[in-house]
């Protein structure tokens, strides 16, 4: 039989069991595997929301994830980016959309959180080299376990809690070029900064 | 200051959300272009996506489940509906601008210049939004920028003592930067720049000292 012969670099990403299921979201609409992405991801979400000083819509906000979740995971391909990356922007974009609903006073807003904050794999013509985004995603959890607490800390306010670099050195009580030497180091070693020029 | 690419601390705020709306359109329109920076994006995502999965959870009460199924039921069709409403999408630019930058109410300023004030398709944001025109070949008068100032090429290109920056390069020039840019090649040169707010006192005593600060 040919089964031993079927694992070419594709399978590589397929060893990450949420894009999978994404997968079969999109592809057969399929509930049980929409479960199972609620039950992994809604936890993280909620308190990504309250994190995010959302605390009383905290709920709303997962709701608001996961149906945008289902509508657009006909579009997820699992070779533009992993589920978790996928479902880490859709959170971001919801929660940015909510705090841009609860602001609006009647004035129009003609420039949609979506134009503006993109989700990847999506309005994209150029099939990219897919398999670096995989590996960037496993290279990013890796690399983060290597990193000091300190820089860890920096990232997770501006990541979890959308502060800026000035108010981490604010409520750090360091001083911002601290904060901005941490995040480098940190990024660094992510390997994020590549061709950086003048920084 | 930063020349042709936003810096990776920009981008890193901007994969976390924390940007202000016409801060993030400039990236947006530069990541539309720029593949490099496009794939700095990609890994920053994915570091954000770490980082929520690394934080505590909190459960979720026990109906939700059963809710959402219940919304999405309600709506059968929405996929269908989502992925056309993708495909007539209009680029952000489009929507905000129209189809030809050329035709937009122009202010003439000084000489080869002409501006715009968008700032209020921006409701509730703190910060300025300003297009420029530098009309072909024209000159822009020697000046230094208030703040930090975040500029975008959207057609054309001008060229400083720094270098030349082409549609879709990204600058970032502040008090620092003196600068006489000058518009090359055949196109007039259209930017679009985010400024900084200016600091605004407020109080009533201040109030009145305002105008005299500026």
């Amino acid at each position: 039989m040919t089964t031993l012969d079927q694992k070419p670099a594709r399978a590589e990403g397929r060893k990450d069991p949420w894009s999978q299921m994404l997968e079969k979201v999109g592809k057969n609409q399929d509930r049980q595997a929409y479960h199972a992405l609620f039950e992994h991801f809604g936890p993280q979400i909620k308190y990504y929301a309250m994190a995010n000083g959302l605390a009383s819509h905290a709920e709303e906000l997962v709701q608001e994830v996961f149906v945008s979740i289902w509508r657009r995971s006909c579009l997820y391909d699992w070779r533009k980016a992993a589920a978790s990356t996928w479902i880490f922007t859709i959170a971001r974009n919801q929660r940015i959309d909510m705090l841009r609903k609860m602001k609006r006073t009647s004035a129009e807003m003609p420039v949609e959180t979506e134009d503006l904050w993109q989700i990847p794999g999506e309005n994209e013509d150029e099939p990219v080299t897919s398999l670096h985004r995989l590996m960037s995603e496993r290279r990013v959890r890796e690399s983060l376990s290597h990193l000091p607490e300190e820089q860890i800390t920096v990232i997770a306010k501006v990541y979890m809690e959308s502060k800026s670099h000035q108010m981490v050195a604010d409520e750090l009580n360091i001083p911002l070029g601290t904060v901005k030497s941490r995040v480098r180091l940190a990024l660094n070693k992510l390997k994020v900064i590549l061709q950086d020029q003048n920084v | 200051m930063t020349r042709h690419h936003p810096d990776t601390l920009t981008l890193m705020e901007y994969s976390a959300g924390n940007l202000s709306e016409p801060h993030a359109l400039c990236i947006r329109l530069h990541l539309d272009q720029c593949s490099h920076c496009r794939s700095r994006v990609d890994t920053l995502d994915s570091l954000g996506a770490v980082m929520m999965e690394s934080q505590p959870q909190v459960g979720v009460s026990s109906d939700m489940f059963d809710s959402i199924l219940s919304r999405i039921d309600s709506e059968p069709d929405m996929t269908e509906q989502y992925i056309s409403s993708q495909a007539k999408r209009k680029s952000p630019l489009q929507k905000l601008l129209g189809d030809n930058l050329n035709d937009l109410p122009w202010k003439r300023q000084l000489g080869d210049v002409s501006v715009l004030d968008i700032s209020e398709r921006f409701p509730g944001q703190s910060e300025q939004v300003v297009l420029q025109k530098l009309a072909a070949g024209g000159k822009a008068p020697a000046h230094t920028h208030r703040g930090d100032e975040t500029t975008i090429v959207l057609q054309g290109a001008f060229a400083d003592q720094k270098g030349v920056f082409n549609q879709w390069d990204f600058v970032v020039l502040n008090q620092e930067d003196e600068h006489k840019p000058v518009a090359v090649g055949c196109e007039d040169c259209i930017t679009l720049s985010v400024l900084s707010a200016p600091v605004k006192l407020t109080g009533t005593f201040t109030r009145l000292l305002n105008p005299f600060i500026r």
